[in-house]
């Protein structure tokens, strides 16, 4: 093959050309310059990398792994207290509504019904919302499955992939626990939040201009 | 449960022992993998991000991530690339938030050396690169990534990462060398 100054970009990007132009650098100027400030680039490149103190970065780093090992009790705490003031306000409401009976005996027999009743109602009504959310974040999925199967997309594309396959892998994880426990308000709060967070992921993705 | 402080880590661990004793969630692992990972981390995350506070960040965040996943961490990539990937992941989480908030960009910290114009010229040309042609070329050519390596980190093809830096480079060179480009 003649090696010609048009050559030279392609040898660039294909080593097995190199010995090719290397010869022909020999004669030209014109292409020895170029592939000089080639590897001009690739040497103020390496002056790129920088590194400074972070004398607390490793502290902090191991603080925060100590904190992850001990389970998260103030979080799950508030949640836990939201949640049992919000069915506490349902149980009064479904008492004041419940039909009055004269006799002390039938009004206490009413409120453990009504409490049992509302604890079966409550669960069957987060079943029901989370299947319609499910089935909404199902459609969102499809929507942008395309996307995020396209192999030449973006890596911050790649990145929405990985974070809504860790979503997924959590959300499994989460749903598997509830089906041992299914009236643990505190699980059923992280798999709405997981939901939330899936959405969330997923309408970004779908709002994402894909030629970046 | 406080952490296990790892004594069975030898003192030249080879990768697996290293991981099985994270995978123990021994400390001692993750501060070794935090001195043979950090320096790299922090300056790949500090051009993603142009701030050495949000790099910080991004590598603390991503400490916990590997801590939290690891057990689960399946061993078809080498510990490194995995690590980078994640790193990555927690780069553009930043990034997204900082969206999600409008925050004004972050003007770049650029390095004052004048000695080097290159560099600086070369710093300000990486900003207007394509994002991935941009990560490939700062794993390759700044951090010294192979392209086995990056290739695992994007979950691309080699060819592609080779593909990638090579565009990368040519739009570099059009930049710092024909004068229309204002850089």
């Amino acid at each position: 093959m003649k090696f010609e100054c048009g050559d030279l970009e392609r040898a660039l990007a294909n080593p097995d050309l190199m010995a090719d132009a290397q010869l022909h650098m020999r004669d030209c100027a014109a292409c020895r310059n170029e592939y000089r400030i080639w590897n001009e680039i690739s040497t103020a490149a390496k002056q790129l990398h920088c590194e400074w103190d972070s004398p607390d970065l490793w502290p902090n780093i191991r603080k925060g792994l100590e904190a992850q090992s001990q389970p998260p009790k103030h979080r799950a705490d508030w949640r836990l207290w939201a949640l049992t003031a919000a069915a506490a306000a349902m149980v009064l409401l479904a008492v004041l509504r419940w039909p009055q009976t004269p006799t002390d005996k039938s009004v206490a027999t009413a409120n453990l019904s009504a409490q049992d009743f509302l604890t079966d109602q409550a669960l069957k009504e987060v079943e029901k919302n989370e299947a319609a959310y499910r089935h909404s974040i199902d459609e969102l999925s499809r929507l942008a499955q395309p996307k995020l199967e396209n192999p030449a997309s973006s890596p911050l594309l790649a990145s929405y992939r990985e974070k809504l396959q860790m979503l997924d892998s959590a959300i499994l994880e989460t749903r598997s626990n509830i089906a041992q426990n299914r009236f643990n308000v505190r699980l059923q709060t992280d798999l709405a939040d997981l939901y939330r967070e899936k959405r969330q992921t997923l309408q970004e993705v779908l709002t994402r201009d894909q030629s970046n | 449960m406080p952490l296990p402080f790892g004594a069975t880590l030898p003192d030249n661990p080879t990768d697996a022992e290293l991981l099985q004793s994270c995978k123990r969630g021994e400390v001692c692992a993750f501060e070794r993998l935090y001195g043979l990972y950090a320096a790299r981390m922090k300056s790949l995350a500090y051009h993603l991000l142009a701030s050495r506070g949000d790099a910080e960040d991004a590598v603390q965040e991503t400490f916990m991530k590997v801590y939290k996943a690891i057990g689960a961490f399946e061993e078809n990539s080498a510990l490194s690339t995995w690590i980078y990937r994640i790193l990555v992941n927690s780069c553009y989480d930043i990034l997204r938030k900082r969206q999600r908030l409008a925050e004004k960009p972050i003007l770049k910290e650029f390095s004052m050396d004048s000695k080097l114009p290159l560099k600086v010229a070369l710093e300000r040309a990486l900003l207007k690169l394509n994002e991935r042609h941009r990560l490939v070329f700062l794993m390759f050519e700044v951090e010294g990534l192979k392209h086995s390596e990056i290739s695992g980190v994007l979950e691309v093809p080699e060819g592609t990462s080779r593909a990638w830096l090579f565009e990368a480079k040519r739009a570099l060179k059009q930049m710092l060398t024909e004068p229309r480009h204002e850089i």
